[in-house]
C-alpha cells in the first residue's frame, strides 16, 4: 500500500478517500496563525462522480490510489463513450464521455492522450497541455476598434469556439491552452 | 501567457485592477474619515514574529563599511504598530505588504500579499465587529453579495457565534478538550459546513487561550478575545482584543519558541523592543489583520487572488 502525507496531496492525483478512489481537483494547505496546520481537499470520486470536500491534518497518512497512465489516441465519439486505441497493441477501449466533461471540443482524431487506469478501469483522460485546431467559421469584418488586439469569436472544426486575434481566417490553425481554453498562436 | 500579455491581447481585462484601486480607496476613506491615522511602517524588520506554523523571509542587510545584519520581511506590521501605540498615536490603520515563506501558493494565498490592520483604542473586539461590518458594506456598496454563483446576504447584523457553542452544538464537544492539533480538522468538517448554511458572513469568537498569542484572556480565562470573520468560507479578518501585559507576552512569546523548537524550526530571537513597548504602557485596544487581496477577490467576483493581481506569484516564479 502506498501511502503519503496529507501534508503532500496535490492537485490532479488520486488517493483513497473512505475506501474509495477519489480524484483531487483541490488541494489547499491552510496554516492558520495558531494552531495546526491542515490540508483541504476537493475531490470527485472516480466512480460515482460525486463531489465532495474534506480537511485533514497535514501529518495523518493518506493512501494512494495505485493508477497507472498508457498513452492512447482519440478515434471518436460512439454515443455517450469515447472510443480510444493503443497505438501500438491496437487494443480498442471505450471511455465515458463525462471523464473528459467540457475538454471534449479540444478531442480530434489520433490526438495523443495519457488514459488513468485503476484496478483495469479507465477513471480519468489527462489531454495535452494544448492543441491545435482548425477554424470553420469566423465572422467576416470584425469592425476593428480602437483599442489594440481585438478579439473575436469563430467556431473551430470540433464544434467548439475560441477567442482568437481578428488576423485569423477560416482555414488556419490555431493553438489553444486545454486548461484555460486560451488562445495561443497561430500555426502555419 | 503572462498576464501583462493577456491584457495586451484584451485591454478590458486592466480594468480588472481598478477593483483593487478602488478597495483601496475605500479602506482609505472610510478610516480617515473615521478620524483614524494612517500609519507607515517598515517592511524589512531586524527581528520577525515568531508563530509556530509560519514562516519568515529572510535577508541580510549589509552596510558599506561590512556592518551585518540580519533582515525579515514582515508577515505582519503589527509588531511596529504596537510600538507607535505605546508612543501614543491613538486610532489608526496601515495598507502594506506583507510577505509569508513555505506556505502552498493557493487561491487564498500568495508569497506577496496586501494587509489591512487597524487598531481601535479603548476598545474591545466586539467594536472592531462593527467597524468590519460598515467596512465591508462600504466597500461593497450594498447589502447582497453574489460571489461565484453564491449570494450572501450582508445586511446587519451578521451572526457572532461563540466558539464553545459552535463546537458543542455541531461537533458535539467541548472545545476546551479538544487539541490544538484537532481544533482546525474537527472545525472545518463538522462545524464550517452548518455555518455555511447560514448564508452570511459571520464572526467565531473567544479562542480556547491556547489559540491567542497577542490576545488577551476573557472573563473566563480559558478563552481569549479573539474572533475571526469567515464569507463564504473565506477567513477574511483575525482579531484581538490586545494583550497589554507585557509579562505575559514575553511568556507567550517563549511558549511559541518553544513549540517551534519541538517542530525542528528555526528559532529567532524575541521583539524584545515590542515587550519593552508594552511594559512602558499600552492603551486598551482591539486590532485587526485583514487580506486585502481577498476583498478584492471577493468584490470583483475573482475566483482567486491570483486573479485579482496583475503578478501573481505563481506566475512570477512559475510555481
Amino acid at each position: 500500500m502506498n501511502t503519503i502525507n496529507a501534508g503532500n496531496i496535490t492537485k490532479g492525483s488520486f488517493i483513497i478517500f473512505k475506501g474509495a478512489p477519489v480524484f483531487i481537483t483541490k488541494a489547499e494547505f491552510m496554516s492558520p496563525g495558531k494552531g495546526s496546520p491542515v490540508m483541504r481537499i476537493r475531490f470527485r470520486n472516480v466512480q460515482t462522480g460525486s463531489a465532495g470536500e474534506f480537511t485533514y491534518k497535514t501529518g495523518e497518512i493518506i493512501e494512494v490510489a495505485e493508477i497507472e497512465k498508457r498513452e492512447m489516441d482519440y478515434l471518436y465519439r460512439d454515443g455517450e463513450e469515447l472510443v480510444f486505441m493503443d497505438p501500438k497493441s491496437y487494443e480498442q477501449v471505450n471511455i465515458p464521455l463525462a471523464l473528459v466533461d467540457e475538454q471534449f471540443g479540444y478531442l480530434t482524431q489520433n490526438l495523443k492522450c495519457w488514459i488513468v487506469w485503476y484496478k483495469g478501469n479507465p477513471i480519468g483522460v489527462n489531454l495535452p497541455a494544448h492543441v491545435t485546431l482548425k477554424v470553420v467559421e469566423s465572422p467576416d469584418d470584425v469592425a476593428g476598434n480602437r483599442i489594440n488586439a481585438p478579439k473575436k469569436s469563430v467556431k473551430l472544426e470540433t464544434g467548439i469556439d475560441a477567442q482568437v486575434p481578428l488576423f485569423i481566417k477560416v482555414g488556419e490553425k490555431v493553438m489553444l491552452d486545454t486548461t484555460t481554453g486560451e488562445y495561443l498562436n497561430r500555426v502555419k | 501567457m503572462r498576464t501583462w500579455q493577456r491584457i495586451k491581447n484584451d485591454p478590458n481585462l486592466i480594468n480588472q485592477s481598478l477593483i483593487r484601486e478602488k478597495v483601496i480607496d475605500g479602506i482609505r476613506t472610510f478610516f480617515k474619515s473615521g478620524g483614524f491615522r494612517e500609519v507607515f511602517t517598515p517592511i524589512m524588520v531586524p527581528v520577525p514574529s515568531i508563530e509556530p506554523n509560519l514562516e519568515v523571509f529572510k535577508t541580510e542587510l549589509r552596510t558599506s563599511k561590512g556592518v551585518r545584519r540580519d533582515g525579515y520581511l514582515i508577515m505582519s506590521p503589527e509588531f511596529s504598530i504596537k510600538k507607535l501605540l505605546a508612543a501614543g498615536v491613538g486610532n489608526c490603520f496601515e495598507i502594506t505588504r506583507c510577505f509569508r515563506n513555505e506556505e502552498e501558493v493557493s487561491f487564498l494565498h500568495n508569497p506577496e500579499f496586501t494587509m489591512l490592520e487597524w487598531y481601535r483604542v479603548n476598545a474591545d473586539y466586539k467594536d472592531i465587529m462593527k467597524d468590519f461590518e460598515h467596512l465591508f458594506l462600504d466597500i461593497i456598496g450594498k447589502d447582497k453579495l453574489e460571489y461565484q454563483g453564491g449570494v450572501y446576504d450582508l445586511s446587519l447584523p451578521w451572526p457572532r457565534i461563540k466558539i464553545a457553542d459552535a463546537f458543542k452544538k455541531y461537533a458535539k464537544r467541548d472545545v476546551l478538550e479538544v487539541s490544538d492539533a484537532d481544533f482546525y480538522k474537527i472545525f472545518f468538517n463538522e462545524i464550517e459546513p452548518e455555518l455555511l448554511k447560514l448564508g452570511k458572513p459571520y464572526f467565531i469568537y473567544d479562542y480556547p487561550i491556547s489559540q491567542a498569542s497577542l490576545a488577551r484572556p476573557c472573563k473566563d480565562p480559558r478563552f481569549a478575545e479573539r474572533f475571526e470573520v469567515f464569507l463564504g468560507g473565506v477567513e477574511l479578518g483575525n482579531c484581538f482584543s490586545e494583550l497589554t501585559d507585557a509579562s505575559e507576552q514575553k511568556r507567550r512569546f517563549e511558549a511559541d519558541l518553544a513549540e517551534r523548537k519541538k517542530l525542528g524550526k528555526t528559532i529567532y530571537p524575541i521583539d524584545t523592543d515590542l515587550i519593552d513597548a508594552i511594559e512602558s504602557g499600552l492603551p486598551e485596544v482591539s486590532g485587526i489583520a485583514v487580506g486585502v487581496d481577498r476583498l478584492v477577490m471577493l468584490a470583483g467576483d475573482f475566483s482567486s487572488i491570483g486573479e485579482a493581481q496583475l503578478f501573481p506569484g505563481k506566475e512570477l516564479f512559475d510555481l
